[in-house]
């Protein structure tokens, strides 16, 4: 019983929540670190958390900004949770010691997902620009098995990791990770900036992608999942997704610290409020989101034959790179 | 009496405007059998099920039997007791394999 709902989902899935976007780290691809945005009190943040419940949001991930330097990150995540919600987040590790790992279990934690970027701690160290965050990030892996709360890696492909992504799933393997995400660059911030040293380019991304696809069907013990829209034109791919192109603005929002939307957190248009604005009109209605769930292929993508499975890839990417939601994704190989 | 419940490892929303565009498409005589109602997600995966299949699943909730829900249905559909009997079981039988149902406890 599987058919395209999207245009028909009540409300997203997820919600990627900023609580803030302080960081201890400066990493060299973050979208988010010249962002500067208002940050909400603890009531309005719960405020947030009983709209989520109305609309029967499932999911809240924390990101940021470094969650865990937000004081109240504990007192709205077991509200969250206590009012049926699922709470994740992803942190760079350096602020997860066993006092931490504790408090995320006893908040009621579905996972926590570590940022490493390499199996070689001096790569990893230089791509955050934070000495000793690798050490330190393996470590918050530990301390979260120990507590026995889920762990999950996070892992964005760019030049220093492509061709030795399997060393990333072997020591996911070594500190009992259960899944491993291997986020596809994105072009926005600091990305933005530093996209000439770390992205890849079309044809290394068919090349890494086709490698890694091979290396998910013949893996067993370890969950690994990909969110780049882009891999739908490959051929032979077959998507288990409801969505087509990417899920920004279809299955997910992005909430900024002051309760302003946006599609992802890379794409930084706002849509509206959550706490001034309507949602089911935002959600329904809203222009900006409407046009990334029907984009109108342009570029090559006009008359290409996988635009149906891809719809153009990553919007973000395409959006940081011309400015127009509907362009080609800059990584596509066709 | 063995009741049936959800696995509670699965997240699971009823889309309610969907729901309601569908029920008035049933009204106007449309077959709807193959449309989602409710969405279940499962180890990254998400999957429907159709206006009754989400109906039963609502009605699972760990108090009911499959007696008990195949009554509540009966009320609410004009087909043979039976012949609905017969479709919930095998509904509840294949979630049962997946895994999304369970029997609760014995209330005997």
């Amino acid at each position: 019983m599987q058919n395209p709902l999207t245009e028909q989902f009540s409300a997203p899935l997820t919600f990627n929540w900023t609580l803030s976007y302080r960081c201890n780290f400066v990493c060299s691809h973050c979208y988010s670190r010249d962002e500067q945005c208002a940050e909400l009190s603890t009531a309005e943040l719960k405020q947030i958390v009983d709209r989520l419940v109305v609309h029967q949001v499932p999911f809240i991930n924390f990101g940021g900004g470094e969650p865990l330097l937000c004081d109240n990150l504990f007192e709205i995540a077991q509200y969250a949770r206590d009012k049926g919600l699922n709470v994740s987040m992803n942190t760079n590790g350096w602020l997860l010691d066993e006092t931490a790992a504790g408090r995320i279990k006893d908040a009621g934690f579905r996972s926590v997902g570590l940022s490493i970027d390499s199996a070689e701690a001096a790569l990893h160290d230089d791509f955050r620009n934070q000495p000793g965050s690798w050490h330190k990030a393996v470590a918050a892996l530990d301390a979260l098995t120990q507590a026995g709360v889920r762990s999950t890696m996070s892992s964005v492909i760019s030049r220093i990791n492509y061709r030795n992504f399997h060393q990333l799933l072997d020591l996911a393997r070594q500190h009992k990770v259960s899944q491993v995400y291997l986020h596809n660059f994105k072009c926005s911030g600091r990305g933005f900036k530093n996209r000439e040293d770390l992205d890849l380019n079309p044809q290394e991304w068919k090349d890494f992608y086709l490698e890694a696809l091979q290396v998910k069907e013949t893996t067993k013990d370890l969950l690994l999942s990909f969110d780049d829209p882009v891999i739908a034109s490959l051929p032979g791919y077959v998507d288990n997704s409801l969505v087509k192109g990417s899920s920004c603005g279809k299955l997910s929002l992005h909430l900024r610290p002051n309760g302003d939307m946006t599609p992802c957190g890379f794409i930084p248009l706002v849509v509206g409020n959550i706490l001034r604005d309507d949602f089911e009109e935002v959600w329904y209605n809203s222009p900006i989101l409407n046009k990334m769930r029907n984009k109108e292929a342009k570029g090559k993508c006009q008359g290409c034959g996988a635009y149906e499975e891809c719809l153009g890839g990553c919007t973000a990417r395409a959006f940081a790179t011309t400015g127009d939601l509907s362009q080609p994704d800059p990584h596509c190989w066709k | 009496m063995k009741t049936l419940q959800r696995n509670p490892d699965i997240v699971w929303r009823v889309e309610k405007r969907r729901q309601q565009a569908l029920l008035a498409r049933l009204e106007a005589g449309e077959d709807i059998s193959e449309e989602g109602t409710v969405i279940l997600l499962l180890s990254g995966m998400m999957h429907q099920l159709n206006l009754l299949g989400g109906h039963i699943w609502i009605l699972c909730d760990g108090q009911r039997t499959l007696a008990a829900i195949v009554d509540i249905l009966h009320q609410e559909f004009a087909v043979e007791r039976a012949e609905l009997e017969a479709d919930v079981q095998e509904f509840v039988d294949d979630l049962l394999q997946r895994g999304w149902l369970n029997y609760a406890k014995s209330t005997d």
